[in-house]
């Protein structure tokens, strides 16, 4: 027990000699518990929920519009009603089948579908109440005839896990990448062979993009691994491209990877460069809109949630995988994503040469 | 004809001065020893003279190139084998040259033939498809120093070469330095071990506190001792007393005395008749002489000499500590 003890006091002595790790050791708590603490939404109600409507039935569609609810925004086919949902101007879609208006009137049960929006499927639960209650003030009481049926975009029954899992996919591959390069550049640096490629003529960048490459790759398969189970294992399914999926991810990789290399060039050990990326990518991991819609946090945080390149790389891989998105579609996030690449990059690459020539 | 040319060299880290205006030539084609404890500025050296750290003031020039201005030309030119070894562990050791062979630009063809050769040379061509990992330190030693060979450098740069070999493979490094030397490679070599230093080098310049204070061959820096008429002597006294180095050293003759064992001590002085002064004196304390001998002086006592101090590291952070307060 004493030498426990003795063993435990020089660790935490050991720990406690580095700047670095104790400004990690405080930021990251302090940091977490702030993020978690502000991400969860505020009480919803369905109230400004928009929701597109497509409507077979023309009476019940001219009613609605005689009564000017404001948060019904009516569209001629399902096409346009998928468009408004990957363009953001609708929460969520519904489909009003025909004879909805005379169902009702004669009390029959009739089905209304309701597809989420890839963002926030959480609203669309929430909206459906708000519907029913929309919908109930202006025709009267239904006796519970009408009911509510979520279904995936692509149609299907809808699976909550179809939802998530783009985004996931997105974080585990950029952090998978990031942590690999944390490694692969802090292991060389701490075991020496650093010093035999730098001695090299080779070109500073070309260290920094071979070790990106090897790390891309590596994230790729690891991308593609969770795509296989989300598909198989969880029933999502890829509604666009599976080359451009790919290809978002790559640009989610690469955006995040000069952020890395910066990290772990300037920090002097393994340790410290893990911990310093973990408080980056916990917050990232919450606030990007890959476990909670980003539209439901309080402002600021949405605001902090635009500086991580996963909120754009989960964004656009939703669009393609769930709405089955084209590359128009996603143009918007792949612009920002290819800003973040380019800026962390010109500054990596010089850093790297800076930092490693102490 | 200088292959190197150090001029006023300096690395400050934060509070310590590592490398302090260093100015030195190493001639082509020598064994160049720097000799000194550990921080005192060797390896800080070795590392702006091989482009991997860069000085806080003063520049060199290395095979015609500035490590400043033309970085990947001195490149080219140069070998590293680092006191870490710069290898793979997970990698064989035909792999871990491949690998190092191209990223110096050799194609594949040219860099198999010379990693094949080079393995041949160190007697290591059946290993050459064993992961690294599983060799013994000798072994990955001798793969390490010929990793710095494969693009055929002008200049090869060894610090600490054979730190945590056993005897026999500190031995197979140095012929494996001198055979790389007389290749008509120049050689610069850094170590802690004076005997390292004496066997090897042409030249040597000790380094302490980041400064050379002294350069000249092994001979040379011998023959500092003897023409100053400086004798040592060792001599065993079994009933020694603890103030016996204190009261011997407060003579005007004598240099220094430094205690061995604690029945032995060795003593650097130039008094007359240095035998009868230390006989005399330890008569009249009573004191018991079971053996007594004049001693050849080795680096080790030119480093004491110099510095005033034993070649310890624990000395050297005293004084780095105190010149530390000095500086506040």
């Amino acid at each position: 027990m004493k030498y426990a003890l003795q063993i435990a006091f020089k660790d935490l002595k050991y720990f406690f000699r580095s700047r670095i790790a104790i400004f990690a050791f405080l930021i990251m708590p302090i940091f977490m518990m702030l993020m978690t603490g502000y991400i969860f939404p505020k009480m919803q109600s369905g109230a400004n929920v928009k929701v597109a409507v497509y409507s077979l039935d023309s009476g019940f569609r001219k009613m609605m519009e005689n009564k000017k609810t404001e948060n019904f925004i009516f569209v001629d086919s399902e096409e346009e009603l998928k468009q408004f949902l990957l363009d953001e101007k609708a929460d969520v879609a519904m489909v009003i089948p025909e004879g909805f208006l005379s169902a009702m009137l004669k009390k029959q049960e009739i089905k209304v579908r309701l597809i989420p929006s890839p963002s926030n499927p959480q609203m669309a639960m929430a909206a459906a109440q708000g519907i029913t209650a929309s919908i109930g003030g202006s025709i009267g009481n239904m006796n519970d005839k009408f009911t509510l049926e979520m279904e995936n975009p692509g149609g299907g029954e809808f699976n909550y896990y179809s939802f998530m899992a783009p985004g996931i996919m997105a974080m585990v591959a950029i952090m998978s990448v990031v942590n690999g390069l944390a490694a692969a550049i802090t292991t060389e640096k701490e075991r020496g062979t650093l010093d035999g490629i730098l001695t090299t003529p080779i070109p500073r960048y070309s260290i920094v993009l071979g070790k990106t490459l090897a790390q891309g790759i590596r994230g790729i398969l690891q991308a593609i691994i969770i795509l296989l189970i989300a598909v198989f294992l969880f029933g999502a399914t890829v509604q666009g491209s599976i080359l451009l999926a790919l290809f978002v991810l790559v640009l989610g990789i690469m955006s995040f990877i000069g952020v890395g290399i910066i990290i772990t060039a300037g920090a002097p050990d393994q340790e410290t460069s893990q911990m310093i990326l973990t408080t980056l990518m916990f917050p990232m991991m919450f606030l990007s809109g890959v476990f909670f819609p980003v539209n439901q946090m309080p402002s600021f945080m949405q605001s902090i949630s635009k500086f991580f390149p996963l909120t754009y790389a989960a964004e656009a891989l939703r669009k393609v995988m769930v709405l089955g998105g084209t590359f128009q579609n996603i143009s918007g996030d792949v612009i920002i994503l290819l800003i973040f690449s380019v800026i962390t990059f010109s500054l990596a690459v010089p850093l790297f040469g800076k930092l490693t020539t102490t | 004809m200088s292959i190197i040319e150090v001029r006023e060299l300096s690395k400050q880290f934060k509070e310590v001065l590592a490398v302090d205006n260093v100015t030195f030539d190493v001639k082509k084609g020598e064994i160049f020893g720097l000799l000194g404890p550990n921080g005192a500025g060797k390896s800080t050296t070795i590392r702006m003279l091989t482009t991997l750290s860069r000085p806080t003031s003063g520049t060199a020039i290395v095979a015609d190139h500035d490590i400043l201005k033309e970085p990947s030309k001195v490149r080219e030119k140069i070998g590293l084998v680092s006191e870490k070894t710069i290898l793979y562990d997970r990698l064989t050791a035909f792999e871990n040259l491949m690998f190092f062979a191209e990223l110096n630009g050799m194609d594949k063809k040219n860099a198999k033939k010379r990693c094949m050769e080079l393995l041949e040379m160190v007697d290591m061509l059946k290993w050459k498809d064993t992961m690294v990992g599983k060799f013994s330190t000798g072994m990955r030693q001798r793969i390490n120093v010929i990793r710095a060979l494969l693009h055929d450098p002008k200049i090869i740069f060894l610090d600490e070469p054979t730190l945590g070999l056993d005897p026999q493979t500190t031995r197979t490094i140095r012929e494996l330095i001198k055979q790389i030397n007389e290749e008509g490679r120049t050689v610069i070599l850094t170590t802690h071990i004076m005997t390292e230093a004496d066997i090897l080098s042409d030249r040597i310049a000790i380094i302490d506190h980041g400064k050379i204070v002294a350069l000249d061959t092994p001979k040379g820096l011998k023959r500092m001792l003897k023409q100053s008429d400086d004798e040592i002597l060792d001599i065993e006294i079994p009933n020694m007393t603890s103030n016996l180095v204190t009261e011997l050293e407060a003579f005007d003759c004598v240099q220094k005395v430094l205690s061995r064992s604690s029945e032995e001590i060795r003593i650097i002085m130039n008094c007359d008749n240095p035998v009868a002064f230390i006989t005399d004196f330890l008569s009249k304390h009573s004191l018991n002489i079971r053996a007594i001998k004049t001693v050849e002086p080795t680096l080790e006592d030119v480093f004491i000499k110099l510095t005033g101090h034993e070649m310890r590291d624990q000395a050297v952070k005293k004084a780095r500590f105190a010149r530390r307060m000095m500086h506040q």
